[in-house]
């Protein structure tokens, strides 16, 4: 457990199976002197003990939403409105810099986007894990350079090797896995991962994403993947949150969401994915540019731009949520075609 | 570091060779000026009467070689004795070895230059670190404005107008002389005492004339290493700030060795004016003093060990990078 003290009135708002809970999390930048929203209104449940995938185009806001999670936006950026409550250790969005501190890298950590430039190029990897280790008072940090040691080893590295190197020493992909060994070492209850196999090839990709499902598996560990890829999230997502301009589109589970898609943008992301069998340009990308965003409306439909059901109710309103009845499948949009399937 | 011998065999061969080029260049330095004082020692020497081979040995002990010889033999013989360590002997102070004088001007100022340098760095650097921090506000920017003026101000002003103010309009420190007349060289405290107090306006002037180009490339350093990503990922690692601070001096400090390195020459070479101006008795003074009295031997003798102390503290502040920077170690 962490060292944060649970709050019991927080912990009970939760489900049982809900590890985190977003709501309503405005994510502003301020732009000359224009605050633009890069999130805006996300509501989330993020499930106790499985993958859940935040997928969409660069610019949706995915990152935005990992560094929100963490309470971590930085300047010009910052949590306009909103809370983000775990169940473990409370509302980070209300912790001051000391327990925000704590929290981090301890009871929730992230693998990031660029987790291949995420260590100090002048010491040893082996030295930067004690940094680790005495950062969050551990009693032995000989104990985390052993746990290091057998993560290392499980992702088939040379574990006294990776340890006394330095981070020129190792190759992209072998920073990657670093990256991750500091992510689960210490080990989190919530686990983010930022776009963990972007920078790498094909090969070191499925293994690398073989080696955090299974140790996902094994601790029951409760993950938030953010990806644009939709193959990497049919191989390990267990739920699917389509992020369109900063709004959450559609939410549902993994399965569901790609053989019943409802809102006319995670259709048309699904329809962008070339088969294995049959016509390639069977494959449709989807046509035009996510909107910028100084771009994005702040009425309506975000989406209404690119999509092809477009009425003019979508520009007057923002769509609600609805729910496909019986099932945890939910949609915002307006068309009655997103009904059927 | 297993190749670190090696190295430093290279680096100081390399040095040796430099030391060497600097040689063969003020001794020809001597041989272009007009009317070849070594010769006209000679003449002198033998108009006012004295032996012809008394005379001629008199002009080899002061400038290492003999004037009416051919002059590769000049030169063979002027690096033969430079080998044996032996730099002639001074004109102005006659008779004494230009080794002698060298040795005890020397000290004085590898310890106002070395003050002055680490005075400056560590200033500059705590400058830099608090101009970054505090970047968007206007006490980052009275330190900006304030380090750009004084930057801009060379050491000869700066030395003038502190000699000026602090030693004439308001006597606070001591002019002249390393330390006090009255008092025995030792490893006395009061000695001490009064080698730091000697020493201050000097230390200050070299300190203050540089130490806004170290607080400036700082805090360049530190802005872009705050936006580097491993500083991000230390931040979402929850390390404590103090390993955070130190991961960021560390990587920020790094491409101001190198400055480092070129700022040691230009110490040493500053060294002419503020010790002339302090009347502090060191190598900056022993060379100026030895220029305006023609006194060849001396002033040949001050270029070399100028040049050597400068390649030795090239060589360490070289090995100094390579302790802290192991990307730039050898596999």
């Amino acid at each position: 457990m962490g060292s944060v003290a649970v709050e019991p009135a927080q912990a009970s708002a939760l489900d049982r199976d809900v590890a985190c809970r977003v709501r309503g999390l405005t994510v502003t930048y301020k732009v000359d002197n224009r605050e633009l929203s890069a999130l805006r209104d996300v509501d989330l449940d993020i499930r106790q003990g499985q993958i859940t995938a935040v997928i969409g185009e660069s610019g949706s806001g995915k990152s935005t939403l990992a560094l929100a999670l963490m309470n971590a936006v930085s300047k010009p950026g910052r949590i306009a409105a909103g809370k983000v409550t775990y169940r473990d250790l409370g509302e980070v969005t209300a912790m001051d810099s000391e327990r925000l501190r704590r929290a981090r890298g301890r009871s929730l950590s992230m693998v990031f986007q660029a987790s291949q430039n995420s260590l100090n190029p002048l010491t040893r990897v082996g030295a930067q894990l004690l940094d680790l280790a005495r950062s969050h008072d551990m009693r032995d940090p000989r104990a985390v350079l052993r746990e290091a040691a057998a993560l290392a080893e499980r992702m088939s590295l040379d574990a006294d090797r990776v340890l006394t190197s330095y981070q020129h020493q190792l190759s992209g992909g072998m920073r990657q896995r670093v990256g991750i060994i500091f992510g689960l070492v210490l080990k989190p209850q919530v686990l983010l991962l930022d776009e963990p196999t972007t920078a790498l090839d094909v090969l070191s990709q499925s293994s690398v994403l073989e080696i955090v499902r299974s140790i996902q598996r094994e601790r029951q560990l409760t993950t938030v993947l953010i990806t644009h890829d939709m193959g990497v999230v049919a191989e390990l997502a267990d739920r699917v949150v389509v992020l369109y301009a900063g709004r959450v589109v559609e939410e549902a589970p993994t399965t569901e969401l790609i053989r019943h898609p409802r809102h006319p943008y995670t259709r048309a992301l699904i329809q962008a994915i070339p088969r294995l069998t049959g016509d390639p340009s069977l494959a449709r990308p989807l046509e035009g540019q996510p909107p910028s965003l100084a771009a994005i409306p702040t009425t309506g439909c975000v989406f209404r731009g690119r999509c092809p059901h477009r009425m003019e109710v979508c520009e007057t309103s923002t769509p609600g949520i609805s729910q496909v009845s019986d099932t945890d499948h939910r949609y915002a949009c307006h068309w009655e075609g997103a009904a059927n399937d | 570091m297993k190749s670190l011998i090696p190295r430093l065999i290279r680096r100081l061969f390399g040095g040796i060779i430099m030391i060497l080029a600097v040689a063969s260049f003020t001794f020809f330095l001597i041989h272009l000026i007009p009317g070849n004082p070594a010769l006209s020692k000679l003449t002198s020497l033998e108009m006012s009467g004295v032996q012809p081979r008394q005379a001629e040995l008199e002009v080899s002990a002061i400038y290492g070689f003999l004037p009416h010889q051919p002059l590769y033999i000049q030169y063979l013989q002027y690096i033969w004795q430079l080998l044996h360590l032996n730099l002639g002997k001074s004109i102005m102070y006659a008779g004494i070895s230009v080794s002698h004088l060298l040795l005890l001007a020397l000290p004085w100022t590898v310890f106002t230059v070395t003050a002055g340098i680490i005075v400056s760095f560590v200033v500059g650097i705590l400058a830099g670190v608090l101009i970054a921090v505090y970047r968007d506000r206007w006490f980052g920017n009275g330190i900006t404005l304030f380090s750009t003026f004084l930057h801009g101000i060379p050491q000869l002003i700066m030395a003038l107008l502190l000699a000026y103010l602090l030693t004439t309009i308001w006597p606070i420190f001591p002019y002249g002389s390393p330390y006090k007349a009255s008092m025995t060289p030792g490893f006395t405290l009061p000695f001490i005492g009064s080698l730091i107090f000697h020493a201050i306006l000097p230390v200050a002037a070299y300190a203050i004339s540089s130490y806004g180009g170290w607080a400036l490339t700082m805090k360049s350093s530190v802005v872009s290493v705050l936006g580097d990503d491993f500083i991000l990922a230390s931040e979402l690692r929850g390390l404590k700030p103090r390993i955070r601070i130190g991961y960021i001096a560390r990587n920020a400090i790094l491409p101001l060795f190198t400055t480092l390195t070129l700022s040691i020459g230009f110490m040493f070479g500053g060294s002419v004016f503020i010790e002339q101006i302090f009347d502090y008795r060191g190598l900056g003074y022993m060379l100026i003093t030895a220029t305006t009295n023609l006194d060849y031997p001396l002033m040949a003798g001050a270029f070399l060990i100028i040049t050597t102390a400068v390649i030795v503290a090239n060589i360490l502040a070289d090995f100094l990078y390579t302790a802290i920077d192991p990307r730039i170690r050898v596999q």
